[in-house]
């Protein structure tokens, strides 16, 4: 019936998606909906299957943009018409810049086939009629009757003149014999919605909200039922036409109707071409591999091959093997890291295949977890690569499957808090610094949770937000929830087909300039196409980049995949939780886990990893678990017949593999079905047919009542939060090679995790756990440090250091960076801006972070040359070189000569205009210093930024982490530091906690903030950067100690206090009462019993800690040496 | 010529159109609907917008007469308050 219908995914215009749109279209009788997104297919696939679920039928087109504001919507009827659609939409967007798809009717000729036009009032004849120029309307019409098949689309929204139009129109389609349809060109569901259209208008047009901006002036364009469009046509064509119009409206949509299946290709892969026989040769190469992996001799590989290569076949996936272990061997052929992760690392012909490392058979994993007969549609092999090279390999795979075959997975980023905010301050003419602080206040939450966040959270009750006269904002803010607003490419897929894709996916450009698929990962799925997760993860790189660095100063070739499995030395320091940096294992969290857990070997972190999720916390596993290890315990069995399939973890249920094993040996059943058992426990409706299912299967097998029903309490308490072993399994590989370098490579592994970042901490915070670990931190130094982080020995057989990278300097460019580096050595500040030809700012920047002491390092018994002095020569050599050559350098019109090689950067006969003397300006303070490399470099390199509050600390009796541990368990103590992170995981109580790490130069000081103390803590906590709290010491294992946090303040605002009232002052401010105690917020229950704080999980409100704030930290009245101990 | 008013009248509908109405104690038949139109309210530009904005304006530009003159009347009708007035007269 609706022929002309824009979704949420005609970004910022349409206001609904596309099931909502499925859903009423079936709730108003609908037998039939188009889908006709603005310029794209975006919302395609899931319009057709939504439509299939509500049983109607599915049209889909395309509105598209012809330049100049005109627009037409074509049809596509059959697979020819969908060939066409996907390939006109493509053309339309490789013609137009990216983001600005333009078509042309000539390019609507060239893809005809199976497609109608029509030509609505937007389109160039609609709009001669709309200026009466009937002739002219004529002449476009016989146009593009000559291009296409060609139908008159009729729109009243009731706007002034509509009615007439349309009757114009329609009278021209009468005239000319064209057949004419009546549409509504449906922006939203029902008329309260067009508020939400109205401002997603002045949104794509960057104005703020006004009539002459609006193009939903009368709340119309809804989904209309029948009846409705009856009467719309009636008003403007009389009663005979309006039936004339809706039969040929519903005549066109049933001929366009698609069929899921035969017409978009739905019911089959698209695998890419694989020459001869590929069962066979799948099963040639598994047999290789057996040779390769020395596996030929075991029965055991045998049977679990034989059994993986008869799933395969069923289901005719050879090619699709084949495939992924050529790609995944092509990314390695670049020399790029490649692991696998996830539920594919325990088939055993991935690993035969050489697409993932570990031996399945080994660690024990099953793998009806990633193939089994049970399982639908294609299984998932995602791999790991460096996340420095992720492009790299994409482009080998584009060159490998040609662009024809190979497209990158796209996805919507939605509205969210913060960003609707943002668009709905701006339409209602907010100014921008205020949108700001109102948007940041916010935790990062959905869009439709702002309301509930507002009167649930301390931290914005406290804020005036809620009061009144940004209700409106709010209001609409919130129904902007979940819009798609911006396409992006996929962080890791790729999907891989034949040449065939274009005729089934419809692609433009990323803004990396690859093709990109308008579907995504889900999408992709559907439409049966192969579809390769290459995740970068910058673990990979920042080992990779240790390996390098080992390489580049030592010779050693190291090969981590070949590095023992079962180092002592790396697992004696995993078991002191110094894992600042490793993977998986960093997280305040994780080191108390470690601390409790103690791992010897690799299957003990495979435990650890799995054990670190909502699913085992919640249901009381980490403490049987613990207990038992320890021997304070038995490992307690439900039942003697589960013992094999528990033994590993004691008892308790901690993977995915075990679940199927269980559901195994109560039912009978066999893997393949556990598993689908398995997938269906997560939904309430299936857990409860999986109940009936085991409860009735168990007794049948003879177990009795009380061990069935334990059995099944266990299985739906692990319910979908459990982990797949196979997944725990190859994230603990690179987890133990990280603490493997860290323990044997300790400067080389610094720099990789520095460089790369992979972590969750600062980078400062790994700079001083560097510290801690005695690697020296050489200071930054324009003639010796590289782009990144490297190591460096200090002195021959001393110990190696760490080099400030030059990509750590604020706001320096990759071009400045090569520069520096290729124009070395420099033998003066002169040299260097003669030569490496810098922005002024940078360097200013180099100077400020001591870039340039090295150069400087004083005469005999002299003083270094202050970096103010410095400071103040970079100003004279830039006046200079503008005085000269203007904007441009011109060599040879500056004296030659190293005229300050000495080491005397007076100018003194450099031929400047006006020298800078020496020694005027006092040398900078230490706190100043650091200052200055917190705002370049945004680390505290030369000290800890604590220091400088030694004081104030000192009188307080503040404790530092070093010497928690020995603090009594309950004891009451004063802790302080630097934030450097907080998270507000899920936790077992259903509570929001917010777990915050402070730094302060001994190690890391762990806090855990109640919901009881949040109302007084929460702003404090998120909003400030430097912090001193109070609370009660509780230990965790045998080293790991964690403050249960009872107030806090922030460090500045006592500093201040200690500066004009001394120690007395500071204690009045910290015996002042906060606000009274109010519950946070609502809990979720999980249909496993799981309760959750609607606030886990989430970022939180304030800015980032990744780097320190950019105001000055504490106060350095001009001139002074920063803060004195007085 | 136009003369503006915005003088509360009662209308009878048929079909969501006026059909008659009574303005100033005359009877109105409307002959003709020459042109009908919609806006939605200034949401954003009201200070207590009462719940949701849905609030629309329904225009008719009518052919209507009391006797054997005939006149052309604009009607307004207000969703939120359910309301109608006559806006302009043409006659």
């Amino acid at each position: 019936m609706h022929l002309h219908v824009a979704s949420a995914y005609s970004l910022r215009y349409g206001a609904a998606p596309p099931a909502a749109l499925a859903a009423r279209a079936a709730d108003l009788g609908l037998e039939t909906l188009a889908l006709t997104d603005r310029d794209g297919l975006y919302g395609a696939v899931r319009h057709v299957r939504a439509c299939g679920a509500a049983g109607i039928g599915a049209v889909v087109g395309a509105d598209l943009n012809l330049g100049g504001g005109e627009r037409v919507v074509v049809l596509a009827e059959g697979r020819a018409g969908w060939r066409s659609l996907c390939r006109l939409v493509t053309a339309a967007h490789a013609a137009g810049e990216r983001g600005r798809p333009v078509a042309t009717r000539e390019m609507v000729g060239a893809h005809a086939e199976g497609l109608v036009v029509l030509l609505g009032p937007a389109s160039d004849v609609g709009r001669a009629v709309a200026a009466r120029r009937p002739d002219l309307a004529s002449r476009l019409l016989a146009r593009w009757r000559e291009t296409a098949e060609t139908v008159i689309e009729i729109v009243d929204h009731h706007d002034v003149g509509d009615g007439h139009r349309a009757a114009r129109m329609l009278a021209l389609a009468r005239e000319s014999g064209v057949p004419a349809v009546l549409a509504n060109a449906v922006r939203y569901l029902e008329p309260a919605d067009h508020p939400v259209a109205q401002v997603l208008d002045v949104t794509r047009r960057l104005v703020p909200l006004d009539r002459r901006h609006l193009d939903d002036r009368t709340g119309h364009a809804y989904l209309k039922s029948e009846a409705q469009m009856r009467r719309v046509a009636e008003l403007a064509c009389g009663p005979d036409e309006a039936e004339a119009l809706l039969a040929e409206t519903r005549r066109l949509s049933e001929r366009c109707v698609l069929d899921p299946g035969r017409d978009l290709g739905m019911d089959a892969v698209h695998l890419p071409e694989v020459t001869g026989d590929p069962q066979a040769r799948l099963a040639a190469r598994c047999a290789e591999g057996m040779a390769r992996r020395g596996l030929g001799g075991s029965r055991r590989a045998r049977a679990r091959l034989a059994d993986e290569l008869g799933v395969i076949a069923r289901k005719g996936l050879a090619p699709y093997f084949l495939t992924v272990a050529d790609a995944a061997a092509l990314i390695r052929s670049r020399g790029i890291r490649c692991a696998i992760r996830g539920s594919g690392a325990g088939s055993l012909v991935n690993h035969l295949l050489g697409i993932g490392d570990l031996d399945p058979l080994r660690h024990d994993l099953v793998m009806e977890r990633f193939l089994a007969d049970s399982r639908e549609g294609l299984p998932d092999i995602d791999l790991d690569v460096e996340s420095a090279r992720r492009l790299e390999a994409y482009e080998a795979l584009f060159d490998r499957y040609g662009a024809d075959g190979t497209a990158c997975v796209s996805m919507m980023e939605t509205y969210r808090a913060r960003s609707a905010i943002r668009d709905v301050g701006n339409a209602v003419g907010l100014p921008p610094q205020e949108i700001d602080a109102i948007a940041k206040a916010f935790p990062q939450i959905r869009a439709s949770q702002i309301g509930a966040a507002l009167r649930d959270l301390p931290e914005l009750r406290q804020s005036n937000l809620s009061r009144g006269r940004l209700d409106v904002l709010f209001r609409i803010a919130e129904r902007l929830d979940g819009l798609p607003r911006h396409i992006a490419m996929h962080p890791c897929g790729v999907l891989l087909s034949n040449a065939t894709l274009r005729d089934r996916v419809p692609v433009e450009q990323s803004a990396l300039g690859f093709p990109m698929s308008q579907f995504d990962k889900d999408d992709a799925e559907a439409m049966g196409l192969l579809k390769l997760d290459v995740i970068g993860v910058r673990m990979q790189s920042a080992m990779a980049h240790a390996v390098a660095e080992v390489a580049r100063t030592t010779g050693e070739e190291i090969d981590l995949e070949a590095v023992p499995r079962d180092d002592p030395d790396t697992f004696a320091l995993i078991r002191t939780s110094r894992t600042l940096g490793c993977f998986q294992i960093e997280s305040p969290g994780q080191r108390e886990l470690i601390g409790r857990l103690q791992p010897w070997n690799l299957d003990d972190l495979v435990i650890d990893i799995s054990l670190f999720r909502p699913g085992p916390v919640n249901s009381d596993m980490v403490s049987p678990f613990l207990d038992a290890r320890a021997g304070i315990r038995e490992p307690d069995y439900p039942h003697p017949d589960l013992e094999p399939a528990l033994r590993e973890s004691l008892g308790v249920v901690v993977f995915h593999e075990q679940v199927l094993r269980v559901l195994d040996v109560m039912t009978g059943c066999g893997l393949s079905t556990a598993e689908a058992a398995r997938r269906s426990l997560n939904q309430e409706r299936g857990q409860a047919a999986v109940g009936a299912w085991f409860r009735e299967r168990a007794r049948a097998r003879g177990y009795d009542e009380p061990t069935v029903e334990r059995v099944w309490r266990t299985l739906t308490a692990f319910g979908a939060f459990g982990f797949c072993k196979a997944h725990a399994a190859s994230f603990a590989l690179p987890t133990y090679q990280s603490a493997w370098l860290k323990r044997h490579h300790t400067a080389a592994f610094y720099a990789g995790v520095l460089t790369h970042d992979p972590g969750m901490y600062p980078k400062r915070v790994i700079l001083d756990d560097a510290r801690h670990f005695g690697v020296p931190i050489l200071p930054l130094d324009v003639n010796r440090s590289a782009p990144d982080w490297h190591a460096e020995p200090v002195a021959e057989g001393g110990p190696t250091g760490i080099r400030v990278a030059l990509n750590e300097v604020r706001g320096i460019s990759d071009a400045e960076v090569d520069a520096i580096v290729g124009a070395r050595p420099y033998a003066s500040l002169t040299d260097f801006w003669r030569r490496a030809r810098v922005s002024r700012p940078t360097a200013e920047r180099l100077v400020l972070a001591g870039a340039f002491d090295g150069l400087y390092p004083g005469g005999p018994g002299g003083e270094p040359v202050p970096r103010r002095d410095l400071l103040c020569r970079v100003g004279a050599l830039d006046r200079a070189t503008a005085r000269r050559s203007g904007p441009a350098v011109v060599e040879g019109q500056l004296p030659l000569g190293d005229e300050d090689g000495d080491g005397d950067p007076s100018g003194a006969g450099t031929g400047l205009a006006e020298p800078v003397p020496l020694g005027e300006l006092p040398p900078m303070t230490p706190a100043e210093i650091v200052e200055a490399e917190l705002d370049v470099l945004g680390m505290d390199v030369s000290r800890h930024v604590l220091g400088f509050y030694d004081g104030l600390l000192d009188a307080l009796g503040i404790v530092r982490a070093a010497a928690l541990p020995g603090r009594p368990a309950g004891s009451d103590v004063l802790v302080a530091g630097v934030k450097v992170a907080t998270q507000t995981p899920a936790v077992r109580s259903g509570q929001r906690i917010i777990f915050a790490t402070l730094d302060d130069s001994t190690g890391p000081v762990d806090l855990a903030f109640f919901e009881s103390v949040q109302e007084r803590c929460a702003a404090t906590v998120f909003g400030s950067w430097l912090l001193v709290v109070r609370g009660r010491v509780r230990h965790a294992g045998a080293r790991a100690v964690s403050i249960t946090a009872t107030a806090c303040w922030d460090l500045n605002t006592l500093y201040e206090e200690w500066r004009r009232g001394g120690i007395d002052a500071v204690r009045a401010a910290m015996a002042r009462r906060g606000p009274q105690v109010r519950p946070v917020g609502r809990r979720v229950v999980q249909p496993t019993g799981f309760a959750m704080s609607l606030y886990s999980d989430i970022g939180h409100a304030g800015p980032a800690v990744k780097r320190p704030p950019r105001a000055p930290l504490w106060h350095t009245s001009g001139g002074s040496s920063g803060p004195a101990p007085d | 010529m136009t003369r503006v008013f915005g003088d509360p009248v009662d209308v009878w509908t048929s079909d969501g159109r006026p059909v008659r109405f009574v303005w100033r104690g005359r009877l109105y038949r409307v002959r003709r609907v020459l042109e009908h139109w919609v806006t939605t309210r200034d949401w954003w530009r009201e200070q207590h917008p009462d719940g949701e904005a849905t609030g629309e304006r329904e225009f008719w530009r009518v052919e209507a007469t009391p006797d054997r003159e005939i006149g052309v009347y604009e009607l307004r009708y207000d969703a939120v308050s359910d309301t109608w007035l006559l806006s302009r007269v043409w006659d």
